[in-house]
């Protein structure tokens, strides 16, 4: 789906207040709109100031939502995991080493199916030690279960946050959704940002419902996730079917992003390509491939290359988890040569996570896309369009030469 | 749900058969010297002198004597229905207008309760005087006993049991023993959660869509059991529903990897009871130690070394001593706190009814030793036996404690037997030193001076 398409079909805009703000405070602004019950925190850096505006909201009486200063991040998910399991609408956010002490929850929460949404304040580390944004906290969870949503601007945090809660608690996907956004970059930078009016948004949200599926409830008592598996009987059968139901919501939230997506535009005026965006690409011989916010300096990049009369243009991920891999293998269909560029990194194939995956989609295409790996932006180093115009011409280079196997750092001399 | 009913009982090591009470009960009942005639027989042991587990198993003499059994035999057998088991005294009646003297009831009745009288042709048997039977103030020595049993029982034995029969406990558990007594009182608006253990390892939770309990039950992890439960609570609460948020957990799940949340939770007063099943160990999962397992025990990560000759073996048994949890949540100040043991049920009864109580308005915290006998080592029969000598030597104190009242003791033991009598009861214990049984005397003292001067300040003032 592309950006021009959505546009054409947006209605004018509502009325909406503009007002400027951080993307921390954006994020707790959409979460006040989404009208959650129960919003449990720990504050960590850079998340801590989101945390701080949403405990405000609600001391203020602008959110009606049970706080729950909990002890640490396996305690927040925890709590919100029993909330939802008694049909509360549930929020957290956290990052960097949170994350990784709320593994434990994290990974149970898409297994049982629990439609709770947190941000991920992204953050590089944990060691070396670093407070500084990087992708690296998400990526490492990437493969567990959660929808995630990699944010590019201040307002997409805000409208990302409220449709979040509508992907996740959607009857056909039923899984936690994280919001990524890019710490530092998106979480400390003020944007003008439009402001929707709550009852349109409560329109937008419409009848809440978590826990039809599963509950703890005196009035309709069940075992809540018994042993499953073993050999025999129906021990295996059990699991697998679990198992085969999460990949199945996980393929549903493409189509389900997509519409709430375009249900937003329609409503708000405002679209975001809702998979990938496809910037300059419908005549480009080759293409870089971003994530997060780094993508408005690659986009500069691509402006000037243009004009300097190379022949690239851009594809941004926004919906990292699920893979969009129907939805990108279209856009590679329309290159030759693909550099991409991850704010983290893979360990195992010594490339960006993004690349790893991308390469797995080109397998499908059938034919050959040379491509490559660059890795910047870590540990809160900014990407700027210098670093973009590298990796532009050593894109353009592999149209006659091939892929080099090392990725390139870019920021290693900086 | 039947009831339980008052009982004449016998101790054999007691009982020199001189025959007072048999005398006793002729005069009272048929007016004669004749003790053969006597509803109480005191006989001659056959096998008289035989080494046995059970006190009395040596003793030269047993009863033959009427037990009101609920499940009579001689009822049964009885082709009249001149015998009927009275639902309201639980004596078994003789309705001597319908008995046609075949006496098969004689025959049928183990305990040779039911016997022909001679003097009247006619079968006899023990009515217990109505409730004050003439043969027990006859003893002279105490071997009689007019017991009241089982007010707990009759209390609580037609409410619901909220688990389903068949739970694959070990056989003798005390676990299950105290989860069945607990959910019957808890009531059906619950949620209940089993941390991963002996509770949902005996299939409370369920296996591949089955389940073991009638309320709505769930695995937390194993670390994060009280934040969960606090999630559950908190939502119905903001609903303007009751439910009782109650946790059965084990010892591992409380005092080792999830005490973190548990501290939180207890912190924060979330409205909640939390109960410890603590059998000193990971019990379920093969017997490893945990923090609650006390010095010089046994578990499979603490064994007791054997070295090769000439080595020298490195470790007996648990080399430090046990967390006190009770003692920490104290000091997290929660509206209720209390140690108890199955072997003193009224006590843990009342103290359950507290702490429900106290979860409507905060966080209250039950700490239940609870012997293991697959785990401890010693024979299923004696599971009560073992908890009680653990409180009769003050290896286990029964307390309570509330941030208005302070703590108290609810079963002080000022007079406790050496700790070895507990000790020798069980077989994780067997190796020990003398060098540790004195570690371990004398870690009680220090224990129950700590409790005591807790329960003197907050007292004294």
């Amino acid at each position: 789906m592309s950006t021009a398409t959505l546009e054409k079909t947006a209605p004018a805009k509502p009325k909406q207040k503009v007002i400027l703000c951080e993307g921390n405070e954006a994020a707790a602004l959409g979460v006040a709109l989404a009208r959650p019950d129960m919003v449990a925190v720990y504050p960590i850096t850079p998340q801590s100031s989101l945390v701080e505006h949403v405990a405000k909201l609600i001391a203020d009486g602008r959110m009606d939502a049970d706080i729950v200063d909990a002890e640490g991040e396996h305690s927040v998910l925890s709590v919100l995991q029993g909330g939802a399991l008694a049909g509360a609408r549930t929020y957290t956010a956290t990052c960097g080493p949170g994350l990784a002490f709320m593994f434990e929850p994290y990974f149970r929460t898409s297994g049982m199916r629990l439609p709770i949404v947190m941000t991920i304040v992204t953050r590089d580390g944990i060691t070396p030690q670093s407070v500084w944004g990087g992708h690296q906290d998400a990526m490492t969870v990437r493969e567990v279960g959660w929808v995630q949503m990699y944010c590019e601007t201040v307002q997409e945090v805000l409208d990302t946050t409220v449709m979040a809660f509508r992907i996740a608690e959607h009857h056909d996907v039923m899984l936690p959704v994280n919001i990524c956004l890019d710490g530092n970059y998106l979480s400390y930078g003020a944007s003008r940002t439009e402001l929707p009016d709550q009852a349109d948004v409560d329109e937008f949200m419409g009848h809440k419902d978590v826990n039809w599926h599963v509950a703890l409830d005196p009035l309709r008592p069940m075992a809540v996730d018994p042993l499953t598996g073993g050999s025999g009987g129906k021990g295996p059968s059990t699991f697998v079917r679990y198992r085969k139901g999460q990949c199945k919501g996980m393929q549903n939230a493409l189509r389900v992003i997509t519409e709430v997506h375009e249900e937003w535009a329609q409503k708000f005026g405002r679209s975001f390509s809702p998979l990938l965006e496809e910037y300059r690409l419908d005549d480009a011989d080759y293409a870089i491939m971003t994530l997060g916010s780094m993508t408005g300096a690659a986009k500069d990049a691509i402006d000037e290359a243009r004009d300097a009369g190379k022949r690239v243009g851009l594809i941004k991920l926004k919906t990292f988890s699920p893979f969009p891999v129907e939805a990108l293998l279209k856009s590679l269909g329309k290159i030759q040569a693909l550099g991409v560029v991850d704010r983290s990194v893979g360990f195992r194939w010594n490339c960006g996570p993004m690349f790893q995956e991308t390469m797995g989609a080109l397998y499908r295409l059938g034919r050959h896309v040379p491509a490559m790996s660059f890795i910047g932006g870590l540990a809160g180093a900014d990407l700027t369009t210098a670093h973009f115009h590298r990796v532009i011409d050593a894109t353009e280079q592999l149209l006659s030469n091939p892929a080099p196997i090392e990725p390139v750092w870019l920021n290693e001399n900086d | 749900m039947g009831r339980s009913f008052n009982t004449i009982a016998f101790d054999p090591a007691k009982c020199d058969g001189c025959g007072d009470c048999m005398s006793a009960c002729a005069r009272v009942k048929f007016d004669s010297d004749d003790t053969s005639r006597s509803l109480i027989q005191i006989l001659a042991r056959e096998n008289a002198n035989t080494k046995g587990i059970s006190p009395g198993a040596g003793s030269s003499f047993e009863l033959a004597l009427c037990r009101q059994c609920g499940d009579p035999k001689c009822v049964t057998v009885c082709p009249a229905g001149a015998l009927t088991k009275n639902n309201e005294t639980g004596v078994i009646d003789w309705d001597g207008s319908r008995c046609v003297d075949c006496l098969l009831c004689t025959i049928g009745c183990t305990y040779a309760g039911i016997s022909l009288d001679e003097a009247t042709g006619r079968v006899s048997k023990c009515d217990t005087c109505d409730g004050n039977p003439a043969c027990v103030p006859a003893c002279p020595h105490d071997a009689l006993k007019y017991i009241t049993t089982s007010n707990i029982y009759n209390e609580v034995g037609d409410w619901e049991d909220l688990f389903a029969p068949g739970l694959a406990g070990c056989q003798g558990c005390n676990t299950e023993l105290l989860m069945r007594h607990t959910l019957r009182r808890v009531g059906p608006d619950t949620v209940l959660a089993t941390p991963p253990g002996c509770v949902p390892g005996m299939g409370s939770v369920g296996f591949n869509g089955t389940t073991g309990t009638k309320v709505p039950v769930f695995h937390p992890l194993l670390t994060n059991t009280a934040a969960m439960l606090a999630g559950v609570k908190r939502q119905y609460k903001r609903v303007g529903r009751e439910i009782t948020a109650l946790a059965i957990a084990g010892d591992g799940g409380a005092s080792d990897v999830g005490f973190q949340s548990l501290s939180g939770a207890a912190e924060r007063g979330e409205q909640m009871l939390f109960m410890v099943v603590d059998n000193e160990g990971y019990m379920n999962t093969g017997m490893q130690r945990s923090s609650c397992t006390p010095y010089g025990a046994w578990t499979s990560t603490t064994p007791v070394g054997k070295a090769e000759e000439g080595q020298k073996a490195v470790a007996q048994g648990k080399t430090q001593d046990a967390k006190n949890m009770p003692l920490i949540m104290v000091n997290h100040r929660c509206d209720y706190v209390a140690t108890a043991s199955t072997a003193y049920m009224e006590d843990l009864y009342e103290k359950l009814d507290k702490a429900i109580a106290a979860s409507r308005t905060g966080f209250a915290y039950l700490h239940v030793y609870s012997p293991c006998t697959t785990g401890w080592r010693f024979p299923t029969d004696q599971n009560m036996e073992v908890a009680r000598k653990a409180v009769e030597t003050n290896f286990v104190m029964l307390w309570e404690y509330t941030p208005e009242q302070g703590l108290h003791f609810t079963k002080p033991v000022d007079q406790p037997l050496p700790v070895t009598e507990y000790l020798k009861a069980m077989g994780r214990f067997r190796h020990l030193s003398p060098e540790q049984i004195a570690h371990i005397q004398g870690k009680v003292e220090e224990n129950r001076r700590m409790v005591e001067k807790l329960a003197e300040q907050v007292h004294g003032g």
